[in-house]
C-alpha cells in the first residue's frame, strides 16, 4: 500500500499549490474596482493637479495603429483628462495619483508592476487604450512634474503640495513634448 | 487513401506554403475558420476514423488552454468583465484568445497533413540539390516527432516486458516515464548522428550524383498549381487592400461583408477545402471501381 500513500502525498502537494495560487488572487467586479474613495478638498488639504493628454498623436495620425484611429480613443482636442485637482495623501507618488484619477474617472490603465521589471518602478504601458508603440516605434507615455521630466519611474516620485503632474503621449521618444535627455540631441 | 499526395511535390509545396502563409498571418476570423475547417477535414480524410476521437482529445483541450491563457496576460480591451489582482480581464482578450486558438489548431492540423503528404523523399527531391545540408536537417527535424513517439512506445514496451515499468501508482508511472524519456534523449542524439553519417556514406550531397524519382509534372499538376497561385494572389491582394482587415483590440471591429470581401472569403475557402475535395473525389472513384468489379 506504499504506492497509494505516494499518490495521496502527490495529490496533497498539488492541492497545496492550488490553494496558495487561489489565495494569492483577488477577484473584483468592475464596479468594485472603480469604486474609489476620493477625499473632499478642504481649504487645509494638500492637493496636486493631474492631466492626461495625447496631442502629439494628432500630428502623427497616419502612424497610429488603424484600430485606434477613432474619436473614441483619440479625442479631437487630445485631452483625455483635463487638469483636475486631487487631495494628496502622505507618501503619494505620481503613480498613486494617476491610479486614483484613472479609477475615479474610469479611464483604462495598464501598467507593469514595480516587481516585474529591472527598474524597480511601475511602468505605464497604456492609458485609455493608447499603448507604448501604438503610434510608431518611438511612442509611449511620459510624465512631467511642474514642467520638468524626471529621469526615473513614476512610483518613485513622491509628490509635494501644489505640484502639477502632466501625463503626455510622445511619438518621438520625448522630443515632441520637450524632454531632451532621451535620444541624445539637445537641439 | 492519399489522392492529394499523388500530385507533384513542387505543387504540393506551393500549396501548403500558401495556405500556411495566410493561416498564420491574416487575422480575419472568416479566413481563420475556413483554414481550420479545411485543415480538419483534410486531416480527417487522411486519418482512419478510429483515430479521430484520440486526435480530438488532444486538440480540444489545447484550444481551451490557449483561449483561457490570453486574457490572463493581455489586459487591453474596452469591456472589462472582472478585475484579477487589479488587472482587467476583458471580453476582447477572451475573443482574441479564441481567435488565436483557432489559428494555432488550424496551423497544427495543416502541419500534420503536410507531414503525412510531404514525405522525406519528396522534400529531398525538391531541395536535396539546391541546399543539401539544410534540407537534410529540415527533413530530419520534420520527421523527428513521429519517430520519437514510435521509439518511445518501443522502449516503454521493452521496459515493461523486463518488469522495470512500475505502474502501481501515478507517481511511479511518472518516474518510469521520466526514465524512458531520458533514454530517448540519448537515443535521438545518436540517431541523428547515425542518419547523417549514413547519408554521407551513400554519397549524399556530392556533385554529379544523380537521384532516381518517380515524380513527373503532368497537366493536372499544372492546373492545380495555377489555381493555387491564382487563389493565393487574390487573397493576398485583398489583404493588402485592407479589405479583410479585422481588429480585436481595443474594440472588436465589424466583419466586412461587402461583395468584394465575400468574393475574397470564397476564394480562400476554395483554396483551403481543395485537398479535401480531391480526397473525396479519389475515394468516390475508388468506391466506384470496387463496386464495378
Amino acid at each position: 500500500m506504499v504506492s497509494v500513500k505516494k499518490d495521496v502525498l502527490a495529490i496533497c502537494a498539488i492541492l497545496l499549490i492550488a490553494a496558495i495560487l487561489i489565495n494569492g488572487t483577488e477577484i473584483q467586479s468592475v464596479d468594485e474596482y472603480y469604486l474609489t474613495h476620493i477625499d473632499d478638498i478642504t481649504p487645509e488639504s494638500e492637493t496636486v493637479t493631474i492631466s492626461i493628454r495625447c496631442d502629439t498623436i494628432l500630428d502623427h495620425y497616419g502612424d497610429l495603429d488603424p484600430s485606434l484611429q477613432s474619436e473614441e480613443f483619440v479625442p479631437a482636442d487630445g485631452v483625455i483628462l483635463p487638469p483636475t485637482e486631487y487631495v494628496l495623501r502622505p507618501g503619494d507618488t505620481v503613480f498613486d495619483i494617476l491610479d486614483r484619477a484613472a479609477r475615479h474617472e474610469r479611464i483604462q490603465l495598464e501598467y507593469q508592476g514595480a516587481d516585474e521589471n529591472s527598474y524597480g518602478s511601475v511602468y505605464i504601458q497604456g492609458i485609455h487604450y493608447l499603448y507604448e508603440f501604438s503610434c510608431g516605434p518611438l511612442s509611449g507615455w511620459m510624465y512631467r512634474v511642474d514642467g520638468e521630466f524626471p529621469n526615473y519611474g513614476c512610483s518613485k516620485y513622491e509628490l509635494k503640495d501644489g505640484q502639477v503632474v502632466e501625463w503626455v503621449y510622445t511619438c518621438d521618444l520625448g522630443k515632441d513634448v520637450g524632454a531632451m535627455w532621451m535620444g541624445g540631441s539637445f537641439n | 487513401m492519399k489522392a492529394f499526395g499523388n500530385y507533384h511535390p513542387a505543387v504540393l509545396m506551393v500549396y501548403f506554403l500558401s495556405v500556411l502563409l495566410v493561416a498564420m498571418f491574416v487575422t480575419n476570423p472568416v479566413l481563420q475558420l475556413s483554414a481550420l475547417s479545411g485543415g480538419a477535414l483534410f486531416a480527417m480524410a487522411l486519418e482512419r476514423p478510429g483515430n479521430w476521437a484520440r486526435d480530438g482529445a488532444f486538440y480540444v483541450p489545447l484550444f481551451f488552454m490557449v483561449a483561457v491563457t490570453n486574457p490572463l496576460f493581455s489586459h487591453n480591451g474596452v469591456t472589462p468583465l472582472f478585475f484579477l489582482n487589479g488587472n482587467p480581464v476583458t471580453l476582447e482578450a477572451f475573443v482574441y484568445g479564441i481567435a488565436i486558438g483557432v489559428m494555432v489548431i488550424g496551423v497544427i492540423l495543416w502541419c500534420k497533413c503536410y507531414s503525412r503528404i510531404m514525405t522525406s523523399d519528396k522534400f529531398l527531391y525538391l531541395f536535396g540539390r539546391i541546399i543539401p545540408k539544410l534540407s537534410l536537417v529540415l527533413s530530419m527535424a520534420l520527421r523527428f516527432i513521429p519517430m520519437f513517439k514510435r521509439q518511445m512506445h518501443r522502449v516503454s514496451r521493452a521496459r515493461r516486458a523486463m518488469g522495470l515499468y512500475a505502474a502501481d501508482s501515478f507517481t511511479d508511472k511518472l518516474k518510469s516515464r521520466m526514465s524512458v524519456f531520458m533514454a530517448m534523449i540519448a537515443w535521438s542524439l545518436e540517431n541523428a548522428m547515425e542518419t547523417a553519417a549514413s547519408m554521407k556514406a551513400r554519397g549524399y550531397g556530392i556533385k554529379g550524383r544523380t537521384n532516381f524519382s518517380l515524380f513527373r509534372f503532368t497537366a493536372r499538376d499544372g492546373v492545380l498549381l495555377s489555381v493555387c497561385i491564382l487563389l493565393l494572389g487574390v487573397t493576398l491582394v485583398g489583404t493588402a487592400m485592407g479589405e479583410m482587415a479585422f481588429y480585436y483590440y481595443p474594440r472588436i471591429s465589424h466583419l466586412n461583408v461587402t461583395p468584394l470581401a465575400l468574393f475574397l472569403y470564397g476564394a480562400f475557402g476554395i483554396l483551403s477545402f481543395l485537398p479535401f475535395f480531391v480526397e473525396i473525389k479519389g475515394a468516390l472513384i475508388w468506391k466506384y471501381y470496387v463496386w464495378k468489379m
